[in-house]
């Protein structure tokens, strides 16, 4: 029997960097094969050649043993190939099946599509109405409105882009449980991720790049997850290392009954939040993304201004009705998840980018002059402690790859020694080696006494990070407790939103 | 089929930002060239007088001084503005109501005489043009109206405040029925600096100003403020820097620089407020902070190169008869191809060459 899929010799070259160099990989029919690799690594730009989207330079793709040209993703659809995309494509105001008609190539009776729809559904268990509203629907049924899309074509070939990165632990379990349903009856996947422990549970094969290049083909189940991590970042991992046993300070930042005003149709307002953090302690807050975590940080950082000033105090100090300038010069600085536009200005110089949030805690302004000489030498050691790529403070922040500039910015904010930090996914697009250096830069600013929040959709990274946990859902925090008394059932639980046992715990 | 795409440049091209401008008006001269000769008039000649013969005739010189001074300075105002992507389009409203202050200080004082008199003038300029560019900042801040349509629109109830005063309360009792203010008293005219000709005090202001300006939009925390606010308003809330705020502040320079242009206009060239003392410099500022590239700096040259196109068109219209609207069309296509350009400075233009897609495909 011919491969599904084989790729020979695939090259891309893009304008500075060469995306995919000679890749060549098979995948045989019913086989559920990851593509595994750090951000950067090329195996967005592999699937959009596969897809359609892109033109390989050079190199060989065939289907079932026949070489083929996929002109579009039209084409691939034609073929056999379906994909859901990282990010959905869907009409908030329209419902499921109008927005499943809309992404169809071929006009089907809306009559007859709602019974296929129907019938893929029944097949895969994959509970959705077809007539509910797109925006009343969580994160993990949008994703299923783009599976059964993708299953409508009947296709041999499935790729699934990041599928799980805004899926609570039990939708991640259901999404598997189909995804096996699907192999089982010979349908390829293409499963793209960085998460080893779900390439170990549900991959036959995984094809790991790095740098463009393909670095090896494995059996995910015959390694472990550090083995495929360091294959995927080329080095060595390091572990955190955390003080063992320590005992934090007093409480340092307390939230209390803080809640914020809804600013747009779509947004999630924290609601009625409370929690306590103590020096020398990181707390994580969990949550699938779009309950509320981006208010809170507002909420937090000075970004919304509250009108109760005691919502939120440092050291006893009300700072709950100022702004983000007087929060920091109270010892609180912030970081945004956005990082271009919102934790830097692209256009910018890295020095002027220090100029943003160090100017009055470093006495970078004199007078209402700014004392450029200080942003360039304090620009310089970040660059330098958090071996930031950049050829110099001059460069702008746009310049960097995301990476390199999440490093920056967290280098930012925490050299400043801030009293207390709050950042929201702070290890976001960052390559392991470099998520490793920003987890020991937080834990080592935890040690020195300040109190930190991270706010993340990645549990791996809580998990390895925090000493209590909380997680917030529909602007709601639950209670928080030490990171080792949860499970992850739990927090998966917390994450689809149930509150109940925890209240009464 | 040959074929071309935009492609966006990884770091803004500094050749082209500072190319984009002289391309502009190379291309204006060219295409206006071609336009006057399609509509019958002598295309080459015109754009010589317009462009050159202010340059190549000494005795020009002055006009382009004191047409360039409220330029400059309005300029200044916008391009402070612009950077912080307030959009004040009613400077000439600001200058106006900028003017009618000083000239109710110079009518006030009218016959007095005294070295306090003409700051006096000035303050009374910029706080005129500040109270009517607080207008659209006061609607935009609370209500959020649009500061486009605002600040244009107060601009032609400005001319009619004008009319009013001329008219009635300020109407020059020795001047025979003529709609004008009295001509203002010694003290209350700008000095000129060179003896023998029209240049006055205006002019270095303007130059001083504008470089006053550049050093607070670069060196200065207010400066950072504005081009922050600009470039990523979401970091600027970030930053600390509140988005009304800086609104505030941006109609308050740009309009208190208007008014101050105000004042040394009338105080100048006019000496009395007269029906025809709007000539759209306010207008023609927005052209100037544009080519200029909202940098003070470049305020400066553009505003002698918009001067010489003021100059220009009134030569070409004695010596070979082109319309008094001529002017403004050239000016006009200056702006328009400048931002035509502009895409250039952020993304370049690629050949898709057939064969290779063909060849991939």
């Amino acid at each position: 029997m011919p491969n599904r899929l084989e790729l020979t010799g695939i090259t891309k070259q893009f304008p500075g960097v060469l995306a995919n160099d000679h890749v060549s990989f098979a995948v045989k029919p019913g086989e559920i094969h990851a593509l595994l690799g750090e951000n950067g690594a090329g195996k967005s730009t592999l699937v959009k050649m596969i897809y359609g989207i892109m033109q390989p330079d050079a190199g060989e793709i065939r289907w079932n043993g026949e070489p083929v040209v996929v002109a579009n993703p039209k084409a691939a659809r034609k073929l056999g190939i379906g994909m859901v995309f990282q990010h959905f494509s869907l009409f908030e105001a329209l419902t499921v099946l109008e927005n499943i008609a809309l992404g169809m190539d071929a006009k089907i009776p809306s009559r007859e599509l709602e019974s296929r729809i129907r019938a893929v559904m029944e097949t895969y268990g994959l509970a959705l109405d077809p007539h509910r509203t797109v925006a009343t629907l969580s994160v993990g049924e949008r994703q299923r409105i783009e599976i059964v899309r993708a299953l409508l074509l009947d296709p041999q070939l499935l790729i699934m882009d990041e599928p799980t990165s805004v899926l609570t632990p039990q939708e991640v379990e259901q999404l598997f449980t189909v995804l096996r349903t699907l192999a089982a009856e010979g349908c390829s996947i293409l499963y793209i991720s960085h998460k080893l422990h779900e390439i170990k549970a549900l991959c036959d094969t995984a094809t790991i790049l790095r740098g463009g290049k393909l670095v090896d083909t494995c059996d995910p189940k015959q390694e472990t997850s550090r083995s495929m991590a360091e294959k995927m970042i080329g080095t060595g991992l390091k572990d955190i290392v955390k003080a063992e046993g320590g005992a934090f300070g007093p409480p340092k930042l307390v939230v209390n009954r803080l809640s914020t005003i809804k600013t747009g149709h779509f947004d999630v307002a924290v609601d009625d939040v409370s929690f306590t953090v103590r020096a020398g302690e990181i707390l994580g807050v969990a949550g699938v993304a779009g309950n509320g975590q981006n208010a809170l940080l507002d909420a937090l950082s000075g970004e919304l201004i509250g009108d109760d000033r005691e919502a939120i105090t440092i050291d006893g100090f009300g700072i709950g009705m100022m702004n983000t300038t007087q929060r920091r010069k109270q010892g609180l600085c912030a970081v945004p998840e956005e990082r271009n536009g919102h934790a830097a200005v692209g256009d910018f110089s890295l020095s002027d980018n220090s100029v943003l949030t160090a100017r009055d805690r470093l006495g970078m302004v004199v007078l209402g002059l700014i004392n450029s000489g200080a942003a360039k030498t304090y620009t310089g050691k970040v660059i330098a402690d958090f071996a930031v790529k950049a050829l110099g403070p001059a460069s702008t922040a746009g310049s960097l790859s995301g990476g390199n500039l999440q490093k920056y910015i967290m280098g930012r904010e925490i050299l400043q020694k801030p009293s207390v930090l709050v950042v929201s996914q702070p290890t976001w697009g960052v390559d392991a080696g470099a998520a490793a250096a920003i987890h020991q830069a937080l834990v080592d600013l935890a040690a020195a006494g300040s109190a930190i929040v991270v706010i993340s959709q990645d549990l791996d990274e809580l998990r390895a990070l925090c000493d209590t946990l909380a997680v917030i859902n529909m602007g709601r925090l639950s209670a928080t407790r030490p990171v080792k008394d949860f499970s992850v059932e739990e927090i998966g639980l917390l994450m689809g939103g149930v509150h109940g046992s925890m209240e009464t715990a | 089929m040959m074929r071309f795409r935009l492609e966006k440049r990884p770091e803004p091209s500094k050749l082209m930002l500072y190319g984009t401008p002289v391309a502009a008006v190379v291309l204006t001269m060219i295409l206006g060239c071609l336009l006057f000769s399609a509509i019958g008039y002598n295309g080459l000649r015109a754009v010589q007088e317009i462009f050159f013969t202010p340059l190549t005739n000494p005795y020009k010189w002055q006009d382009l001084g004191i047409k360039a001074a409220p330029l400059i300075i309005i300029g200044t105002g916008l391009s402070v503005a612009y950077r912080a992507n307030v959009w004040n389009i009613g400077a000439e409203g600001q200058y106006i109501i900028g003017a009618l202050a000083a000239t109710g200080v110079a009518l006030f004082t009218w016959g007095m005489s005294g070295w306090w008199i003409l700051p006096l003038m000035a303050i009374a300029g910029m706080v005129g043009g500040m109270a009517y560019a607080s207008i659209p900042a006061f609607l935009k801040t609370r209500l959020n109206v649009n500061e486009i349509l605002t600040s244009l629109m107060l601009t032609y109830a400005s001319v009619q405040v004008i009319y009013y005063l001329i008219r009635g309360p300020w109407k020059d009792p020795m001047g025979i029925g003529f709609p004008q203010s009295r001509l203002f008293s010694e003290a209350a005219r700008l000095p000129n600096i060179i003896p023998g000709t029209i240049v006055h005090l205006g002019v270095p202001i303007a130059v001083i100003v504008a470089l006053i300006a550049w050093f607070v939009m670069s060196k200065t925390v207010f400066g950072y403020r504005m081009r922050v606010v600009g470039a990523a308003p979401h970091a600027a809330r970030y930053g600390g820097f509140s988005e009304n705020k800086t609104i505030w502040l941006a109609m308050l320079v740009s309009g208190g620089l208007a008014g101050l242009a105000g004042m040394l206009e009338v105080a100048g060239p006019f000496q009395r407020m007269v029906p025809g003392f709007p000539t759209n410099y306010g207008f023609t500022a927005i052209i100037v902070a544009f080519l200029g590239r909202l940098n003070p700096l470049g305020v400066i040259v553009a505003g002698v190169v918009l001067a010489i196109t003021f100059v220009g068109g009134q030569v070409a219209q004695t010596t070979i008869g082109l319309p008094d609207e001529a002017t403004g069309i050239f000016q006009a296509m200056m702006l328009f191809l400048l931002l035509a350009g502009d895409i250039l400075v952020r993304y370049r233009i690629r050949r898709i060459s057939p064969e290779a897609s063909a060849g991939a495909a």
